[in-house]
Order: C-alpha cells, then structure tokens, then sequence
C-alpha cells in the first residue's frame, strides 16, 4: 500500500519491477477502454474482433511484402538523407560552409508541397520521387538535430585536442566526428519516427509500388475502419521495434556512450 | 635553506593583453622563470597563481598554452629543436601543443580507452610502436593506473581521470604543463595524489615546469617554488583588468622544496592572503 501511495509522490524512485506493473496496469486500462468503447451497435473505434479479422486479412493480402517495400524506401531514403547530412553538418564548423548547413535547417519550415511541385519536373519516375520527398524531408531534420549535437560539443573538449597538437582537421574528425558517432545513430532513431510516420504519406505517390501506406489508404477508401487500427499497429510495432534496434545498437557497439 | 643555481630562462612572458570587445580581461602581464638547479637531484619547477574571481587566470593559461593569441604581447620558450647560439637557447614563441594544458574538468578524448589516448599522445613521437608501449606500460605503472588501461574516461573516478590527464600532455607536450585549479572539487586522497603527481613530474627531469592556479594558499606555499598573484592593480577604480601585483619568489626566501610547513610558511600565507584581499 506504502509504494503505490509513492506512485502519486512527485521525483519519487521507481524499483524497476513497480515500473512494470505501472506500466501493465496502464496497458490493461487502455484495452478495458477500448472493449467497453467498442461495446454496441454505435462506436468510435473498431472492436478487438473486427481489428482482428482485419489483421488477417491484411496477411493475406501480403502485408510481409508490402511491409518489406516499405522498409527498403525508409532504408534507401535513411541512408541518402544520413550521408547527406552528415557531409553538411561535419562541415559546419568551417565558417564559410556555416550558413549552408544553418539554411537547410531552417527550410524545414518550408510546406513540402512546395519541394514536391519542383521534384515531380526533374525526377524521372515515382520511386525516385517517393525516395527524393523522404531524402530532403529527413535531410533538414538529420541536419538540425547534427547541428545541435556539434553545437553542444563543450569548448573544453575542441580545447583538449588542440593541447594534443591535433591540427584543426584531426579536431574535427577526432572530436566532432569519431567522438560523437554514438550521438549520430541517436540523432536517426530519434528522427526516424518523423520518417516512419511520413512514408505512409509518401507511399501514396505510387500505388503500384506497394507499402504500408498503400495498404492503409486502400483500407481508408473502402471505410475499413478494423484494417485501419491493425496497419496502424504494425506500423507502430515496427517503429518501435527500429527505435529499440538502433538503441541496443549504439549500446553495444560503443561502450562509453551513456546517456538515455 | 637549499642551495640552488638559476640557469637559463626557461619561460618569458612579455607584456601580455587580451581583450574580448572592449573588455580587456588580462594587461601587461610580465614574467621571466629561470631553470632552478639543486646540486645532487632533478628539480623541476611548480610556479604557482593566485588570485581571486574573475582575475584572468583561465586567460593566462590560454595565452600560455598557446590557445588564446594575446592582443599584445608573446610568450617565448626555449627551443631545443635548434643548437645553442652564443651560449644562449634560441627561443620560440609558444604554438598549440608546446604547453600541455590539463582543465579543470580534467577533460579526455570520451572515445578513447585510457591506454588509446596515452598512444594517441605519442602518435607524433619518433619511436616505435614496442617503444611507445613499453613507456606507456611504464607510465602506467608508475602512477598506478595499470588496472585500468582499457577503460574509458566515463568508466573512470575524478582522480584517475585526472592522472589520465596530466599523463596524456606530459608523453605529448614534454616539459611545461599547465593545470587549471587542479585541487578543486578533489577529497583529502585525490589531493595528495596530485601532490604525488607533482613530485613525480618534478623528479623526473629538470626543465619539466608545472604551472597550476588555485585558491587554496596552504597547498600553493606547500607546493610552489614561486608564486604569482594575479589581480586588479586599482581595486576601486575603473581599470580591472588583471595583472601580476606580487610575486614571491620561495627559493629566495628559503622556503621553496621544504619538507615540513614551518612557521614562516605560515606567515608567507598571511601576506598572500592580504595581497589577495586588497587585490
């Protein structure tokens, strides 16, 4: 009784076990929810039978295959945007490339309907079109996040390699670059749900390419609500999933990388 | 009192300013320290600054480490590079990575086991690669770091990351280290570990200089053979930039590599702490 009062203290510690039953209890909160929202002849959301005949339709309708399409366009387009940015941020520190990279993080405020009308006149077909539109997208994300962990690099740090006798170019490949590859994967995971969230929009340009989005947007037409929640749920599977893979990743790969 | 001969100049600051904007932060800094000979042993040099907040320490360890170019001003070294001309060492002007400099954060390379950045250290060395492993195996037995050679700085305590530190720019730079405010923020054993550090570096060869700034009078006195006060010449006025007021030369006035802290120790802490308060 004394540690689920402690539940309700502000800054109060959590034992790693209290964590998951916090965590369960929310879980069933939320499908008790949605088992009595769904109740009835008139209701919001589909019920768990109708999100589970959904599912299966979905599979058979080959929802592995356009699960993999959609994974190749988010691989193509992670690694173009990634190589991308990377070149432009590393070159920040030097001040006549600054305002290059300072631009393409603030043209991230720019509609993408306007990037989209001069892409369609110079890309030849639909996937280079569906792989462009993510590139630039996620390219003035990646840039502004790189930005900002080149930006947080403490001046002691550029201070101590220069004490080493490293000239200004082993500062910046062995303090901005080698030192922070750890920030770099976390710079993806953290944006890559901004990715994963606009290939769905992106898969709708070609239809015939297939893909998650191509799926949902099939099901939304024909008022499929059921098929609607189970994509939903894959995507949000799968995201996590990627999120949890690049965690572990840039865990094990690099011992000293702490933080999250 | 220790008998001691004074040698050739071994750090010439001359008039020395630095201004960020209009706010000039250090002026007319001058300075000259000699190599101190003791007959019978290896004594290097510990020159010790003092001074209150805000007094342009960190600066003058920028200029002295070449990290900051003065306004006005250079800071000359011998340069052993070249033969003695007239019986007298040519000197240089001091460039990045002629002074080691050990902040006090006692910042490392973060990728980089502590084994990983003593060789990057070395990496400019002629030596080779069986060289540059047994003397850092040597280094790392000597100041007890041996256990620990392949863990990374966040894997480490304060004070073997400090050691890691003071290692890495004494195999890189050679002789001078600065230390900015090593003792602070460090419990009653991490200090006496840099103490024992000091007298390491001290012992081992006889140009090696070890400039440090802290606020604790005792351990400057303990410590130094020659200690700066670096502070604001008028205190009410309008011009506060920082300068050297004081200098007491240790060996002079016979208190300099004395094993015990006498009473005129003591005293020379009173006239310090009263320079520094009027300052």
């Amino acid at each position: 009784m004394t540690s689920i009062r402690k539940w309700f203290r502000p800054f109060e510690p959590a034992t790693k076990s209290g964590n998951v039953i916090v965590f369960s209890a929310w879980l069933i909160i939320v499908v008790i929810y949605w088992i009595i929202s769904s109740l009835g002849t008139k209701h919001l959301f589909p019920t768990p039978a109708q999100v589970c005949e959904g599912f299966i339709s979905l599979f058979n309708e080959g929802l592995i295959v356009h699960l993999a399409s959609s994974l190749s366009l988010c691989l193509q387009a992670t690694f173009f945007s990634l190589l991308i940015s990377l070149v432009i941020a590393y070159l920040s520190p030097l001040p006549a490339l600054r305002p290059l990279s300072v631009a393409m993080s603030k043209v991230r405020y720019l509609p993408l309907t306007g990037i989209t009308f001069y892409l369609a006149m110079i890309v030849s077909n639909a996937r280079q079109m569906q792989v462009s539109v993510l590139v630039i997208f996620m390219s003035l994300y990646f840039i502004t996040s790189l930005l900002a962990v080149i930006n947080d690099i403490p001046k002691e740090e550029i201070d101590h390699a220069r004490s080493l006798k490293c000239s200004r170019w082993e500062v910046l490949w062995e303090v901005v670059i080698k030192s922070r590859i750890d920030y770099v994967i976390d710079v993806l995971r953290q944006n890559l749900s901004i990715t994963w969230m606009m290939l769905v929009t992106v898969e709708s340009i070609l239809v015939a390419a297939g893909g998650l989005g191509v799926l949902i947007k099939n099901s939304d037409k024909f008022m499929n609500h059921g098929r609607i929640v189970a994509l939903q749920l894959v995507i949000l599977a799968v995201g996590l999933l990627l999120d949890s893979a690049l965690n572990i990743t840039r865990k094990g790969l690099f011992r000293y990388s702490k933080f999250n | 009192m220790t008998t001691y001969e004074r040698r050739d100049t071994i750090l010439h600051v001359e008039n020395i300013s630095v201004s960020y904007g209009n706010k000039t932060i250090i002026r007319n800094v001058n300075f000259e320290e000699k190599d101190t000979a003791v007959p019978g042993k290896v004594q290097g040099q510990v020159i010790a600054f003092l001074g209150r907040s805000g007094r342009g320490k960190s600066t003058l360890f920028r200029v002295l480490t070449g990290l900051e170019k003065p306004a006005t001003g250079k800071v000359l070294i011998p340069d052993y590079s070249r033969q003695p001309a007239n019986g007298q060492q040519p000197a240089k002007v001091v460039e990045e990575g002629d002074v080691g400099f050990v902040d006090q954060k006692y910042t490392l390379f973060r990728h980089k086991t502590l084994y990983q950045s003593l060789l990057f250290a070395l990496r400019k060395s002629m030596s080779s690669t069986a060289e540059k492993h047994g003397r850092i195996m040597q280094y790392l037995s000597d100041w007890g770091l041996e256990k620990i050679k392949d863990q990374y700085p966040n894997e480490m305590s304060g004070g073997q990351r400090q050691r890691t530190a003071i290692l890495e720019q004494l195999l890189s730079s050679g002789n001078y280290m600065v230390l900015d405010e090593p003792f602070s923020g460090l419990d009653v054993g991490n200090i006496e570990n840099v103490k024992a550090a000091f007298e390491l570096i001290n012992r081992s060869h006889e140009l090696n200089t070890i400039i440090f700034s802290t606020h604790d009078i005792e351990l400057a006195v303990q410590l130094a053979d020659s200690i700066y006060i670096l502070g604001h010449k008028n205190c009410a006025g309008s011009d506060d930039a920082g300068t050297i007021v004081h200098h007491y030369d240790l060996k002079a006035l016979g208190l300099a590599w004395h094993p015990n802290f006498t009473p005129q120790h003591l005293e020379l802490v009173q006239n310090i702490r009263s320079s520094l308060l009027a300052s």
